[in-house]
């Protein structure tokens, strides 16, 4: 052992000092170990695949959303699919990590840094398709800079981000305890110094004390609970993309609860898959034995009995109501067309058939196990598309009945896309295996009286203030409601008038209001040379911004008055005048002549401003919001802070002399 | 804007629904719009700054009424209509990668003319006007009391029921005036009135 620094020696007996630590060190390291043909071919691969996606992208970019298949009607597509199937997929790694390690379930061990890989892996894929769907991407940080707290876009934007850092966070702290080992596996095996330091850098200076222990394990266990409620806000706020807007087959109440019951059983089938490659791949049988697919087996064939539960929960009662939307959007998806063909194929080979391999134990075999997941794999990633493309054809206002007919189908672009996005998933996969052990070397070396003591760590205490403090918040922002105003209009007429010359001519046109025996008139006074002139038609009219609107038309009488009801309520200007035209209509020698007067008795009208200033259309956040999610992420990443501060102490505990 | 050739029922009359932008009160395009690039203004037009927009196309899925349209590759702008400059008024020169829709001609009504959709109808079915003024304008110059105009002609909104609060309101045809859709030479037959706040 070619030992240079004090701490190798150190670790290196305490290594030996655990029975079978050696054993299991060998085999974990097995993927570290240089590739063969077949290893470098496959990397080649998917890097190629890769490249190619990265051209398509650039050439999307270059030609605008034009050369995808989305156009005005349907305008989710491929990406939003990919989107929701990579965020559904990262759930594998709270369901077996975080969930098995708060309940203490000891098999998960070989599973946990797998299903955290795929947690930070996916999610940065799923993450990069939202951009890549945009029509701007350049413009990608209006988010930051322009964010509103009421689209739930950005409600996405901050729990991925918070996810994707905590997962971050996640993976690594459980990967602290194998940091020493691989520093000392890579410098054996005549690696890089430069890799030695970055193990060497990431290990924190982790050794087997006491102190380190009790530091780790109270970082691990706040971070196990503290994933779980982000995981489910994530997928949760993902369906909100759509639950939030008014279109028949996504405004439903169980879209939160599906989403995140489809990502959990999209993810349990993700691990299943990834455990069977990796074991076949690195020989790792004895470690990824038959008992863990059993087990996850079981918890896979639970989460499609739920899913099949709220599946039908969800289309049964949209059909059984039978609102002409619905019912249309039904027809489109599970009746006689493409999209019916898609749906009742997937829920043959994407549930059923899955459900039989897994239904009765004594059937079930390794080989039906990962069947079953495959199949899952496939037909979430169908499933996901049938929940966006066939809502976006229902419209209310049928597209038909405006000569359009909405149709869509991944072009070759997105199709390039979306295979670069599963090509850089198993890429970031495949190469994240190169650097780090797949299989937790310490916690598979791990006995199971060790663990049960970690558990009672006072962490969960601490996390059990923060879901007080989260419930207040939310309770809080329940409370706060909006109370849209009105500003008031009605104002008491005032009598008054006015008068003025016409023309060239020498006649005069008087315009005023007045209260005739008790009636509201308008009246119109012609005089010639002050003598009033009988028999005049006369039209009034008022000026409105696009036209003068008639209000009546009058003769005068032999006291050269033509009179009209006055427009009651009729709104005026800001001091309650009406533009009011009075035109002479005959006899033919004076029509045409016209005079205007401001007239008061108009409703004055009173600029509104700051109209419902805190409604959610609103540019300006309402106050309960902010708070809300102010709150939510105050507790979350005060949480992350904990653990990142059990780090730090841990990288300054002493060497004991 | 588009006309629709509708049917409610199978043994209903069709007509003719001309869509332009409702101007909702409500805007659940404006609600969902992750950068403020689409937004109510305080006189009631929705507009859209398509120097903000990301081009998520959020707002289309939001649209009940399918209303928005999106630049998926770079617009052919004719040189005239972009000389003045941009302003989400008339949101010329548009951009690609970004949403658009009706916008009531914001920059007309500053001139006191009606919008394009209203002074072009032949047969002055479109009225336009301001509500606190509560008088409409069609392209023959006639202009109504419109709080009369939506209580004598029996006005309605379209998917009232959404709780959009749509700001464009429907005259039901009046003893079909004029020809429905395939009885005879079609020109749009029931008469729009085009409302905004100012």
């Amino acid at each position: 052992m070619s030992a240079t620094t004090l701490s190798v020696p150190v670790y290196a007996s305490e290594l030996a000092a655990r029975p079978g630590v050696m054993d299991v060190e060998h085999d974990m390291l097995a993927t570290l170990r240089p590739m063969g043909r077949a290893g470098r071919l496959w990397i080649a691969s998917l890097l190629a695949i890769c490249v190619m996606a990265f051209v398509a992208w650039l050439y999307q970019i270059a030609n605008g959303l034009r050369v995808t298949d989305m156009r005005n009607y349907v305008s989710w597509g491929a990406y939003m699919t990919n989107f929701v199937f990579f965020i559904g997929i990262s759930h594998a790694g709270t369901l077996i990590s975080a969930i098995l390690r708060v309940t203490d379930a000891g098999w998960r061990r070989p599973i946990t840094r797998m299903a955290e890989a795929i947690t930070v892996i996916a999610l940065l894929v799923g993450a990069s398709m939202v951009v890549i769907d945009m029509g701007r991407p350049d413009r990608v940080l209006n988010l930051i800079f322009h964010g509103r707290f009421q689209s739930p876009i950005l409600w996405d934007l901050v729990s991925i981000t918070t996810y994707i850092t905590g997962s971050v966070l996640y993976l690594y702290v459980a990967m602290i305890p194998d940091m020493p080992i691989l520093a000392q596996a890579a410098r054996a095996a005549g690696r890089s110094p430069r890799l030695v330091r970055l193990y060497e850098a990431l290990s924190l200076g982790f050794r087997e004390t006491p102190e380190h222990r009790r530091r780790l394990a109270r970082a691990l266990g706040a971070m196990a609970v503290i994933i779980i409620p982000v995981a489910v806000s994530v997928h949760t706020v993902v369906s909100w993309i759509f639950g939030m807007t008014i279109r028949p087959g996504w405004h439903s109440t169980i879209f939160g609860p599906y989403f995140v019951i489809g990502a959990i059983f999209s993810g349990t089938a993700a691990i299943i898959t990834a455990m069977a490659l990796f074991r076949r791949a690195y020989h790792l049988e004895r470690y990824l034995r038959a008992e863990h697919f059993h087990k996850l087996a079981k918890i896979l064939l639970t989460l499609s009995l739920l899913y099949a539960y709220f599946t039908l929960s969800e289309y049964l009662t949209a059909w059984y109501g039978g609102v002409a939307a619905d019912s249309r959007l039904l027809h489109l998806l599970a009746g006689n067309t493409s999209f019916g063909m898609a749906f009742w194929l997937w829920a043959a080979f994407g549930l059923f058939v899955p459900i039989a391999l897994l239904l009765f134990p004594t059937r079930r075999s390794l080989a039906s196990i990962v069947a079953a997941s495959v199949l899952i794999n496939i037909g979430m990633w169908v499933k996901r598309y049938l929940i966006i493309v066939p809502t976006l054809q229902t419209t209310y206002l049928p597209a038909s009945a405006a000569g359009v007919t909405p149709h869509y189908l991944p072009s070759v672009v997105e199709l390039t896309i979306t295979a670069g996005a599963f090509a850089a998933f198993l890429l970031l996969f495949t190469l994240f295996s190169r650097f780090f052990p797949i299989l937790s070397i310490w916690e598979t070396a791990e006995d199971e009286a060790e663990v049960g003591v970690r558990k009672s760590s006072p962490v969960q205490a601490h996390y059990g203030r923060a879901l007080a403090a989260l419930a207040v918040t939310l309770m809080a922002g329940a409370l706060t409601s909006f109370v849209p105003v009105r500003a008031a209009r009605a104002q008491p007429p005032v009598h008054a008038g006015a008068s003025a010359p016409v023309g060239s001519t020498n006649l005069r046109i008087a315009i005023r209001r007045s209260n005739e025996q008790g009636q509201d008139m308008l009246v119109g006074t012609i005089t010639a040379q002050g003598r009033p002139v009988a028999g005049v038609t006369v039209a009034f009219s008022v000026n409105r911004a696009f036209g003068n609107m008639t209000l009546g038309t009058d003769q005068t009488l032999s006291d050269g008055s033509a009179a009209i009801p006055f427009p009651q309520g009729l709104p005026g200007n800001a001091a309650g005048q009406l533009r009011i035209h009075a035109t002479i209509q005959a006899p033919a020698e004076v029509a045409g002549l016209s005079v205007e007067a401001m007239i008061p008795g108009g409703a004055p009208l009173h600029a509104v401003t700051g109209l419902e200033p805190r409604a959610l259309w609103s540019t300006r956040t309402p106050l309960a919001l902010v708070v809300t999610i102010g709150g939510l992420l105050l507790c979350v990443w005060s949480t992350f802070a904990f653990v990142a501060g059990q780090l730090v102490a841990m990288s300054h505990i002493q060497p004991e002399e | 804007m588009r006309v629709f050739r509708m049917q409610d029922g199978a043994d209903t009359a069709p007509y003719w629904l001309p869509r332009p932008c409702f101007h909702c009160d409500d805007p659940p395009c404006a609600r969902v719009c992750p950068v403020g690039a689409t937004f109510k203004r305080d006189d009631g037009i929705v507009l859209i700054d398509n120097e903000r927009c990301i081009g998520c196309r959020f707002c289309m899925a939001a649209c009940p009424y399918s209303v928005r349209t999106f630049n998926w590759s770079t617009p052919n702008d004719p040189a005239a209509a972009t000389v003045r400059g941009y302003s989400p008024e008339w949101g010329y020169p548009r951009r690609v990668g970004t949403t658009e829709k009706c916008d009531f001609c914001p920059d007309m009504a500053r001139e006191g003319k009606l919008p394009h959709c209203s002074s072009a109808c032949p047969m002055g079915a479109i009225w336009f006007g301001d509500e606190n003024e509560d008088a409409v304008t069609n392209s023959h110059g006639e202009t109504l009391r419109l709080s009369k105009l939506l209580r004598d002609r029996a006005a309605y909104r379209q998917l009232e029921e959404l709780g959009t609060k749509p700001r464009v309101y429907y005259l039901p045809p009046d003893n079909r005036h004029y020809p429905g859709p395939g009885e005879a030479a079609t020109t749009p037959g029931n008469q729009t009135s085009a409302v905004v706040q100012r």
